[in-house]
């Protein structure tokens, strides 16, 4: 048997090679995955280690909120006086005391620089037993004017010591001496990270942390004894500091970023599955008809004293053979990819660290298995026909079947679509990603099992206008995409799958597009919003600008918007504030009982959704945590209809400045009653910030919609590979079809057909499979769009926007894509030597 | 391997259709009506050197209009090769093959494809038809092909001749093999050809639909006038032809006018020796 495998592996070298595409493909992006989030990995985690390599413990603030669902620890300031104490604690032989905000440098030409990542702000630290951050060139900041820079940025932009440099700082824009240019260790750069080093008052002063420090980093004497020295720091300190070991921040550091890392890799790795999970229709259906076009050697096979077994095992060895080497070469590729998609990444403005690869042996292990296992599986179902040919076949003129629609297959499919349907729902109300996977995996293998009932009514229709416009050869394209019913759904079903992706993605973006417009539309009605601008990652509104802004003729209410965390009933939440005075100019509250006039005298405003879950009214007082001040309790003064863009909870801009230190304001809403005299005096007032944008409300909704759009185009991007592969088995179907068919194309050139109406022909057939794959495709993402929708109804997306322009735009694009993958099986029926081909049998 | 030198040389540069008609008016000798095709010194090679194979070495043939002429000869005469060079389905190495006074070596594809359709009718011995179209659909497929209107009452004369009319919504698999060759007729018909090429017409077929496709032929010619060339190597269905053709190693051995079944028998047992 094994010569048969073999032989059949070289006989249809060229399917199988179509089909290792798929495989080559999906393997290709998980391997690419796991070695792009490895060397991120072993980057990242060097740069931390780098930046606590000589700390032995860390003073700092306690974290303020004891609720598990914040992000990252809120830490209050420690004085500066501790930095004294901790140095004369017994066994500590250096201490320093770090103040970190931002701070942002401006390119010559006036842009703001930035990597996508923190512009940091800190104080030169001259210790080198603690720092790793060396001067390279010039000297340290000396004077309140002097600023270092990395050498990353500094190489980027061409500056060098002795040239001045504007900083954005919170506070507005400050010119700046460079004295110096550093480096951390041998790099330039903290992965992308800026740095600015200042002299320690600036760095308090931009940090707005006068007189304090955010921690205090200790290393111990030699020989010391560690756990002596760390107890003799802990006595020292006050109420609200306290002392961990450098491991501990160490740790916390690499898991923050182990976090986000893998939060990263999940996302890729979820689109390679989704590719391979397109690619395993492919191999079905490859697997499919070299089964049926090989029925009579089968049955010879069976004639001639073949088990059953053995030809199950054939099939299945040929499969195997297939995912082994097409996974090998996968891997191979995924390396070289891993640096594609790393620049990919660069494309959409994500800044990486450099690093060397890292290739671990997970990597080669799962990528191998995941890639022959969905060969090998895919091929079982064609490998179970096989072993039923009956050898009784071998005698007879059995024409490549399969068009046999059993109501058994109608049943399965239809009962695994409903069970697909109801873990999909489940898995989205939890929200449990791996369950809504598992059911959109159902229910496209539940609608591929019922597609080839659907394939003769529905391509005869998608055919019918392609075949009344494009004469005899549309109408034999059509025809003959409705002959092999169960062929031509298993092809049309990888494009189902990637269209269905795409679909849900846009009813997905078209809604969150149309529900950020609405809540905007509902919660503002200022005409002007003065905010910082994206990439702005250091300055502020200053506190001065609302008054300066209040003051221009023509503005006839402002307010300003505030946003914080405060910790309530265990979680910590988002807090937003707007000061009070002329609110109702500028902010729409629809309040479903209380008054807005509560805002002013301190309360706490909640929306409906908050006060139905935590059974509050109006009167009823609450307790909220906040970082500076402590536990306060709250009386609800008001309940108003949910709105994504005000959030669950708010306050007046008093009751918030009380609690917060010199809380920045997030935004100034302005109207003018649509003077365009005063937008000009308010552009004319923001022009010192080059932080800062003043937009109409329309230029807002606009903006919100396009940065939808910028994530809809990178998933857009991610799931082309689904798309690609679903067209390598288009391509696929149609040279099979092709070849079958040589005997038929040979007599339609005999009595008179060109080469254009063959060509015709094949892009009709290849145009209707497309098509009815988008069709299918495009109805059951509409399904998943809006079921993805309204899971999301909490989180905000609360209109269900079906966007048909783009449903359109992609039948449209299926329609292209069709006829970009009959291109060659066309050119190969219209190049057909027309004696061979009706001479063959 | 195509030997251009004899299209060229005799008429230098001119593609057009009365050009080549006067040029070809001398080797068939005379001024007559134009022939339905004519075979110019065929010459049809496979291979090269030792294992050079001549299937055609040097026919001349003319198949006169309104004429039902039969191929005949041992397998491996030449005659498939003959009429797949004459119906612009091959080339042939050397000489020259016109339909209607065309001459077909000077033909890309495109226009070969036309004169096929447009020009010369096709019965294969077996496959053809397509097997996703209804009977009439297949019989208006060079019209169609051409995008031309079907020419309705030619298509129901034929259908009445033929006998097919309970047949025409069926599908070739809902066809007895007899019937599938009687569409094919109507097919090779229905575009009125100057020629109609049949390649053993009835060699997968019982004797009784043999004869009721070789009485249809014989019809075509006698009431309506079609040039039929059908290669056969049965006897009794050359009788039906007006003349027959004698094939052997690729060269025209004998030819006999107004055949019967005997006198074709009697030609072949003589060359056969």
């Amino acid at each position: 048997m094994r010569r048969i495998t073999i032989k059949g592996l070289l006989g249809h070298k060229l399917r199988l090679a179509l089909t290792a595409i798929a495989i080559i493909l999906g393997v290709t992006f998980i391997a690419g995955t796991y070695v792009l989030t490895d060397t991120l990995h072993s980057t990242f985690d060097a740069l931390v280690g780098t930046i606590y390599k000589n700390v032995d413990f860390q003073v700092r603030g306690v974290a303020q909120f004891s609720a598990k669902n914040a992000a990252a620890a809120t830490r209050n300031p420690i004085p500066g006086s501790l930095l004294t104490t901790v140095r004369g604690v017994p066994g500590v032989a250096a201490a320093e005391g770090n103040v970190s905000g931002s701070a942002q440098f401006i390119a010559p030409d006036g842009t703001l620089i930035s990597n996508n990542e923190p512009t940091l702000a800190e104080n030169y630290d001259p210790n080198p037993k603690i720092s790793e951050l060396r001067i390279v060139e010039g000297r340290p900041p000396a004077t309140p004017d002097d600023v270092v820079m990395d050498a990353a940025t500094a190489q980027k932009y061409h500056f060098h010591v002795g040239q001045r440099v504007r900083v954005l700082l919170p506070a507005g824009t400050q010119t700046f001496t460079i004295s110096g240019i550093a480096q951390y260790g041998t790099a330039s750069t903290l992965a992308g990270v800026t740095l600015a080093a200042f002299t320690l008052p600036t760095a308090q002063r931009i940090a707005q942390e006068n007189g304090q420090f955010d921690n205090i980093d200790v290393v111990t004497r030699p020989g010391a004894n560690t756990a002596t020295v760390e107890r003799g720091i802990a006595r020292v300190l006050p109420k609200g500091a306290e002392v961990v070991t450098g491991q501990t921040v160490l740790n916390e550091e690499t898991s923050s970023i182990d976090q986000q890392l893998s939060f990263f890799s999940t996302a890729l790795l979820v689109f390679a599955l989704i590719a391979l999970f397109v690619g395993s229709f492919t191999i079905f259906n490859t697997f499919s008809i070299l089964v049926s076009q090989r029925t009579r050697e089968l049955a010879l096979l069976r004639t001639v004293g073949a088990s059953g077994r053995q030809l199950f095992r054939s099939v299945l060895a040929e499969a195997a053979v297939v995912g082994v080497v097409a996974s090998a070469i996968g891997v191979g590729l995924g390396v070289l990819t891993a640096l594609g998609i790393e620049e990919l990444l660069r494309g959409f403005g994500i800044t990486l660290p450099a690093g060397p690869l890292v290739f671990q042996a997970r990597t080669l292990i799962v990528s191998l298995a995941v890639g022959i296992g969905v060969t090998v599986v895919s091929a079982v179902g064609p490998a179970r026909r096989a072993v039923r040919v009956p050898p009784v076949a071998a005698l007879r003129d059995l024409h490549a079947g399969g068009g046999d629609v059993s109501r058994r297959r109608v049943l399965a499919g239809a009962a695994l679509g409903a069970v697909g349907t109801v873990l999909l729902l489940t898995g989205l109300t939890k929200p449990a990603v791996g369950i809504t996977g598992i059911g959109a995996a159902a229910i496209f293998i539940g609608a591929a099992a019922l597609a080839p009932s659907l394939s003769r009514p529905l391509s005869g229709a998608i055919g019918r206008p392609l075949a009344r416009s494009l004469g005899v050869a549309g109408r034999l394209g059509r025809a003959n995409s409705m002959r092999n019913p169960r062929r031509t759904a298993q092809t049309a079903s990888a494009l189902m799958v990637g269209l269905a992706l795409v679909a849900a993605i846009a009813i997905f973006g078209a809604s969150a597009a149309t529900s950020a417009t609405s809540s905007f539309d509902n919660a503002v009605r200022a005409d002007l919003i003065v905010s910082t601008i994206s990439g702005n990652n250091a300055g502020n509104i200053s506190p001065a600008l609302p008054q300066a802004l209040a003051a221009i003729p023509g503005v006839t209410a402002a307010t300003v918007a505030y946003s914080g965390q405060f910790e309530i009933g265990q979680s910590v939440e988002q807090l937003k504030a707007v000061s009070t005075p002329a609110l109702g100019k500028t902010i729409i509250l629809h309040l479903v009982h209380g008054n807005i006039g509560s805002l002013s005298r301190g309360d706490l405003l909640i929306d409906l959704t908050t006060a139905t879950s935590n059974h509050l009214a109006v009167g009823d007082h609450v307790r909220g945590k906040f970082a500076l001040t402590g536990w306060t309790t709250i009386r609800v003064g008001g309940i108003y209809q949910p709105n994504a863009l005000i959030g669950s909870y708010l306050v007046g801009g008093a009751f918030y400045r009380s609690h917060y230190a010199d809380p920045p304001p997030g935004a100034v809403l302005l109207d003018t009653s649509a003077n365009p005299g005063a937008q000009r005096a308010v552009e004319h007032t923001i022009a010192p910030y080059p932080g800062l944008q003043v937009q109409t409300a329309g230029q807002f909704k606009k903006a919100a919609t396009a940065q939808i759009n910028q994530i809809l185009g990178l998933v857009y991007a991610l799931l082309a590979l689904a798309v690609v592969i679903a067209l390598i088995g288009i391509v696929n179907t149609l040279i099979l079809s092709v070849f079958e068919r040589t005997r038929e194309i040979g007599l339609l050139r005999a009595i008179g057909m060109n080469r254009r109406q063959v060509r015709t022909m094949i892009q009709t057939e290849s145009v209707v499979l497309a098509l009815f794959g988008a069709v299918m495709g495009i109805l059951i993402g509409t399904g998943l769009g809006v079921a993805l929708v309204s899971s999301l109804h909490a989180q905000g997306v609360t209109t269900t926007t079906i966007p048909i322009a783009s449903l359109l735009v992609f039948l449209a694009l299926a329609c292209a894509l069709g006829l970009v993958a009959a291109t060659w099986p066309a050119r190969k029926a219209a190049r057909l030597d027309v004696l061979t081909a009706i001479t063959t049998d | 391997m195509r030997a251009s030198v004899w299209n060229k040389s005799p008429d230098p540069g001119t593609g057009g259709r009365s050009a080549v008609v006067t040029a070809v008016g001398d080797p068939a000798g005379g001024a007559g009506p134009v022939p339905a095709a004519q075979g110019i010194d065929l010459v049809k090679t496979y291979g090269t050197g030792p294992a050079e194979v001549h299937a055609l070495a040097g026919v001349t043939v003319t198949f006169e209009k309104g004429r039902f002429t039969a191929v005949m000869g041992p397998s491996g005469s030449g005659k498939s090769t003959l009429m797949h060079c004459m119906a612009g389905l091959d080339q042939p190495t050397s000489g020259r093959s016109l339909i209607a006074g065309m001459d077909l070596t000077s033909l890309d594809d495109t226009r070969l494809s036309e004169l096929r359709r447009d020009r010369v009718g096709f019965v294969f011995q077996s496959f053809n038809l397509i097997p996703t179209l209804t009977a009439a659909e297949n019989i208006t497929l060079p019209a169609d092909l051409a995008g031309r209107k079907v020419d309705r009452d030619w298509f129901d004369h034929l259908v009445i001749q033929l006998g097919i009319g309970k047949r025409l919504r069926h599908r070739p698999a809902e066809m007895s093999g007899g019937q599938q060759q009687r569409v094919a007729c109507a097919r090779a018909l229905i575009n009125r050809p100057d020629l109609v090429f049949a390649d053993e017409p009835t060699g997968n077929l019982d004797s009784n639909a043999s004869a009721e496709l070789l009485a249809f032929l014989r019809r075509s010619v006698t009431e309506m006038g079609q040039s039929i060339v059908m290669v056969t190597h049965d006897p009794h269905g050359a009788s039906f032809a007006d003349r027959v053709v004698f094939l052997a190693d690729g060269r025209v051995v004998a030819e006999i006018g107004k055949p019967t079944a005997d006198s074709v028998l009697e030609r072949m047992r003589t060359l056969g020796a």
